[in-house]
């Protein structure tokens, strides 16, 4: 599978979606990509979707940590949807999941994110 | 039987995909799961940027050593650098512990590698290196996940 990053903006929220291998190399390149996005929407809603997911290591774990310091400094909501077992059990071993919530759904992100903010 | 590889490469986070592509071809006659795959994958991709990031602070010039050994549905994978060293492994150890927050690190390398394990050793000398010696059984009666043993 290719890795790619893919950005699909909604009202006030921001979908970022990585797919295939998200390694240390990857992370560089994707949080500057993140980074030129957010600045260009200010989103007050962040979903990961890690639906194509294929490799995480502890270097995509602070990417996404990273970004939701950035959110939660303007009350603003993370979510991550997309685990199978895997990437799970990586997300769980971090703690992460505390933290950060887990939608079923871009859909029920979407709903729910809203009453959360 | 008894099968072994060895990989020698330069400190570059790009060879990071070649240190968890070799292992994984490597170790595919033993028909790993896609949930072993993606944990060994982890547990390389840690210990590998770990060793070119603290150990060797991005000096590609250094060299990062990596051999596996199968021995049955045995896995052992050791990785070594001959870099900085760790000055306090208790220290490093604890979950969330990093020296390079700068670099949005989450200091949870060490964490999951050892839970991803069945074990896992850290040998350090400041100044000298470090080296990691993990062991993961390759089965497929351990139904983790609740798959399908076959
Ligand atoms: N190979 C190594 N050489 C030198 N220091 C290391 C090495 N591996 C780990 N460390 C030290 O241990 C700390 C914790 O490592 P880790 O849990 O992987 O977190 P992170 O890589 O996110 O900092 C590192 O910040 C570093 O100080
Ligand atoms: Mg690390």
């Amino acid at each position: 599978m290719e890795n790619k990053i893919k950005f699909t903006a909604f009202d006030e929220g921001l979908v970022i979606k990585i797919s295939g291998e998200l390694d240390s190399m990857k992370t560089m390149t994707y949080r500057d990509k993140i980074h030129r996005e957010m600045i260009k929407l200010g989103p007050r809603m962040l979903l990961f979707d890690f639906k194509d997911l294929q490799f995480i290591d502890s270097s995509g774990i602070g990417l996404i940590l990273g970004r939701f310091n950035e959110i939660d400094k303007i009350g603003g909501v993370v979510g991550i949807t997309g685990l199978n077992d895997y990437s799970r059990k990586i997300f769980q071993i971090t703690g992460i999941l505390q933290i950060i919530e887990e939608y079923q759904s871009t859909a029920q992100f979407k709903k729910k994110a809203r009453i959360n903010l | 039987m008894i099968n072994k590889m060895e990989l020698k490469f330069s400190a570059s986070l790009s060879n990071e995909v070649l240190a968890r592509q070799a292992v994984i071809a490597f170790i595919s006659p033993l028909d790993p799961s896609l949930e072993q795959i993606g944990e060994i994958k982890t547990i390389i991709a840690e210990g590998v940027s770990n060793a070119i990031i603290h150990g060797y602070e991005l000096d590609a010039s250094k060299d990062v050593f990596l051999k596996a050994i199968i021995d049955g549905e045995d896995l052992e994978l050791t990785i070594t650098d001959y870099g900085k060293g760790i000055e306090n492994l208790e220290e490093a150890r604890k979950p969330h512990y990093t020296t390079r927050p700068d670099l949005e690190r989450a200091g949870m390398g060490l964490t999951i590698m050892e839970t991803l394990s069945d074990s896992f050793a850290i040998k350090t000398l400041p100044g000298m290196g470090c080296k990691l010696v993990i062991k993961k059984k390759i089965t497929h009666e351990s139904v983790a996940y609740g798959t399908v043993s076959r």
